[in-house]
């Protein structure tokens, strides 16, 4: 507990804390400041957008490796974990070299805005994928039987039935997805160039205010950056509670 | 559970004709548009780059590589890395699981809200957690720096920082790992094992740990492959002084933006190949763990 | 007739499901199909459902070639094991989903669900989720979701298989009582010969893939067509050539019967009213009889009592095979 408190709780406490500290005016001028609230506006809106595209294609890829069965599908597999377990600097790199300057395929978009939306996209793949997997796994084949035997088509039995029961999953997963991208740092530092105004990202205007010891301002940046954080994980809990009733 | 309801009395035979029934695949135009689909996205967007860093660390044949291991400052990075890897697995081991049988076999106030904080290091920005280490950490104006610092112990822009924040952003993972294995082992074998005179200590060493043992190396393995591959915290707390604090994350993007590309892919796969290595082993271990 | 199986043959690789199978299932009855695990009967009932493939031959609904029809289309109830409960819905919603497939009018599925709630005795659960049900609500909703529909059969897989001896008995006589009111064609599958006996109409015994009897549970009971029947439907024992069961054997304490055969007195289990014994014969055979408490006491029966065996008058015999289950 103790060191629980030591290693996370104080230092997020100190950040709030420096925060308020300047007080409300001070906070307010420094989020709402051009260069800060361009790069919230840009973050948000892409890990939205994000999150998006994670929710079609998250449930797509699950349902293919749970219920299809080919060669490669392990190789799949391994795929999706990778963005994961990647460290993320590595992953801009390996973005890079597909969609970068010396891009074998000709598409360039090094230090402009799809890059960002691509680096989250990456760093984000699994989330959805991984949650939606293990619920759908474990629908039993029963329950769409009984839904085909009372008369519903396929498609029906899709929407009505495997639909909800993956809803929460897919809710889940893409919270998880919307924090991670929100807080994406790592994978944008070379893809995205960071220009001000255009692809300059929450994380790297804090850390430009910390490398210019502008501590306080960072720290107000950083304090809406976990609120958000916050906010993910109460939906999380939400969604938990809800599916526990469910049984 | 609510699920004892449903669960068929022991005397029920087995229902040996649904296991002999192998899962139906209808193959339908859609199930081979949707395989296409997910191919082609997963390729697109990991498998061909991540092929690329391969081949272009490979363009000069071990060449890169070797030129890398040679440079006695990368020698340092790598060695930092693995160094700063060790300590924060074997941290979030002894507390993860600690906090792991906290969680799982006591109740106290505030359970859920320590329950639920737990995911904040893997939800917030890894800038805002270097951010909060500085802001308390730091040497000259954070809440205990200038106190520790006067101890001589320097945290931020040295080691013991670069190893806080690894531990910080890797936390929750040893946790997330254990929580539900102990919740499934129940504390029935553990009584049991009171009941024939076993101590604490016997009980925890001979019949919890051998039971949680593979969720333990899923979460080592876990951790071991984020504490590596971490950039955005170490590089707050780090300073990034070469040859001293520089992590072999921060040198990839040094190398990078110094023009030094065959370096920084050489670098970047090296720590690839360890990230994929520790998929692989997850991938291996997984299916004996549910048996 | 509502439903003819002809010429049914299903293999899961190498394994033989079914076997040749040729049935006809009554309209208006209770029909189970009585096996062992593993004999096929589920496949079977799968394969009326539309939910399993048939390799060869035909199955015919109401008059109606339902070979290749698929699951949505042959209007068949179906009830699993495990219930299958739409965990997101309440339990009128589950109910009413065949009528909303169907696209009924919304007054008329609530009076419906009303209605069918009210016959599964689960009305005060309407608007609960499944979760908050026992197995045998649960069970019980699936059945009122099935019967939603007005299914022309209603099909029941091992439907009481998961719950416990108690809700299980409860629910086999609630089910009889039911058909008595409902009267739909309803075949179920279940691997327990007591529950066949009591419940069904009519027992078909499948084993192995193949169809091995088919009649009433009397004539299944008194005239077994072989050795593997016999013992399915109940105990047995072996006394001389033949088979028989344990209750249908007299027991004397001195020999007045022509053919009687001598032995002694192994073993003796009271359980209740019965005593079960277990006489070594001088013909070397291990003989398990049952009798009446007040039986063994009139002739002074204990262990080691010599006594003298003879087939009861009436009693069911066949002549024993070399391989009896």
């Amino acid at each position: 507990m103790i060191w629980f408190s030591a290693l996370v709780l104080i230092p997020l406490a100190a950040v709030v804390v420096t925060a308020i500290d300047g007080g409300w005016d001070v906070f307010w001028t420094t989020i709402t400041n051009g260069q800060t609230a361009a790069a919230i506006k840009l973050t948000v809106f892409t890990a939205a957008g994000v999150t998006a595209v994670n929710v079609v294609m998250g449930p797509l890829i699950a349902w293919v490796l749970v219920r299809d069965r080919f060669w490669g599908k392990s190789v799949l597999e391994v795929l999706i974990d990778i963005p994961f377990a990647l460290p993320t600097i590595v992953a801009g790199l390996v973005l890079l070299s597909l969609y970068g300057t010396d891009s074998p395929i000709g598409i360039d978009i090094a230090n402009q805005r799809p890059a960002v939306f691509l680096a989250f996209l990456f760093v984000t793949l699994p989330f959805v994928v991984r949650m939606v997997q293990p619920v759908l796994e474990e629908l039993e084949l029963d329950v769409e039987e009984a839904a085909a035997s009372l008369g519903a088509s396929r498609f029906t039995t899709f929407r009505r039935i495997i639909l909800p029961s993956l809803t929460p999953a897919i809710t889940a997963g893409a919270a998880l997805s919307f924090a991670r991208g929100v807080s994406e740092y790592g994978s944008l530092v070379l893809l995205s160039g960071n220009l001000p105004f255009k692809t300059e990202v929450t994380s790297v205007r804090i850390l430009s205010s910390i490398e210019n010891d502008n501590v306080a301002g960072a720290a107000a940046v950083a304090t809406v950056l976990l609120a958000i954080s916050l906010a993910v994980i109460v939906v999380l809990d939400l969604i938990q509670r809800r599916v526990a009733a469910r049984g | 559970m609510a699920d004892t309801l449903i669960r068929p009395p022991a005397d029920a035979p087995p229902p040996v004709e649904e296991r002999r029934r192998p899962p139906r695949v209808r193959k339908t135009p859609v199930t081979y548009l949707l395989r296409f689909i997910v191919t082609a996205y997963l390729f697109f967007l990991v498998a061909w780059p991540v092929s690329l860093v391969v081949t272009h660390t490979f363009d000069n044949g071990w060449e890169s590589i070797r030129s890398l291991l040679e440079d006695p400052d990368m020698v340092v990075a790598l060695q930092l890395s693995a160094y700063v890897a060790v300590w924060s697995v074997l941290i979030n081991t002894v507390f993860g699981v600690g906090m792991s049988l906290l969680l799982v076999r006591y109740e106290f106030p505030g359970k859920r809200l320590l329950n639920s904080l737990l995911d904040l290091p893997l939800s917030v920005s890894p800038i805002v957690v270097g951010l909060a280490l500085v802001l308390v950490y730091g040497g000259r104006n954070g809440w205990f720096g200038p106190t520790l610092a006067g101890w001589g112990f320097d945290v931020i822009f040295s080691t013991p920082g670069i190893i806080m924040a690894t531990t910080f952003v890797a936390l929750p993972l040893m946790i997330r790992e254990l929580v539900p294995v102990l919740e499934e082992i129940g504390i029935e074998q553990e009584q049991a094992a009171q009941s024939l005179g076993a101590s604490g200590f016997q009980r925890f060493v001979r019949i919890t740990l051998p039971s949680i043992k593979w969720g333990i190396t899923y979460g080592v393995v876990l951790t071991l492959a984020r504490s590596l591959g971490e950039f955005g915290a170490v590089k707050v707390v780090s300073g990034n002084v070469l040859g001293q604090t520089r992590t072999a994350t921060l040198a990839v993007e040094e190398k990078y933006l110094n023009f030094d590309q065959q370096g920084a892919y050489a670098t970047a796969f090296l720590l690839a190949m360890v990230s994929v290595a520790c998929i692989v082993v997850v991938g291996i271990i997984r299916p004996k763990n549910n048996h | 007739m509502s439903i003819e199986v002809t010429g049914l043959n299903k293999k899961f690789g190498d394994f033989v499901a079914l076997d040749d199978v040729n049935v006809t299932i009554p309209t208006g009855q209770l029909t189970a199909l009585l096996g062992p695990s593993g004999g096929g009967k589920s496949t079977l009932l799968r394969i009326i459902a539309g939910l399993e493939k048939a390799d060869t031959g035909s199955v015919t609904i109401e008059g109606v070639e339902a070979t290749h029809l698929p699951a949505q289309k042959r209007n068949v109830g179906f009830v699993f094991q495990h219930y299958a409960v739409f965990k997101h819905m309440t339990v009128a919603k589950n109910v009413a989903f065949g009528l909303e497939i169907r696209k009924r009018p919304k007054d008329e599925i609530e009076h419906r669900v009303q209605e069918l709630l009210k016959l599964v005795h689960l009305s005060q659960f309407a608007h609960r989720l499944p979760s908050q049900l026992s197995g045998g609500q649960r069970q019980r909703m699936a059945l009122a979701r099935a019967l939603a529909v007005e299914p022309s059969v209603l099909l029941l897989d091992e439907p009481f298989g998961a719950l416990d001896a108690k809700v299980r008995k409860e629910l086999r006589d609630w089910l009889r009582r039911l058909h008595d009111d409902v009267h739909v064609t309803t075949v179920f599958v279940t691997h327990d010969q007591e529950e066949a006996l009591e419940v069904a109409d009519e027992i078909v015994v499948i084993n192995e893939g193949r169809v091995e009897q088919v009649g009433t549970p009397d004539q299944l009971y008194d005239e077994p067509a072989n050795d593997f029947v016999m013992s399915f439907l109940g105990e047995v024992t072996h006394l001389g050539g033949v088979s028989l069961r344990p209750h249908d054997i007299e027991l004397e304490a001195s020999p007045q019967l022509a053919g009687s055969v001598e032995g002694t007195v192994s073993r003796m289990v009271r359980i209740g009213f019965e005593v079960r014994l277990t006489v070594l014969t001088v013909d070397g055979d291990e003989v398990s009889v049952v009798v009446t408490r007040a039986h063994a006491r009139a002739h002074g029966i204990e262990e080691g009592s010599t006594v003298w065996l003879t087939p009861a008058a009436g009693a069911t015999v066949v002549p024993r095979m070399a391989a009896a289950v």
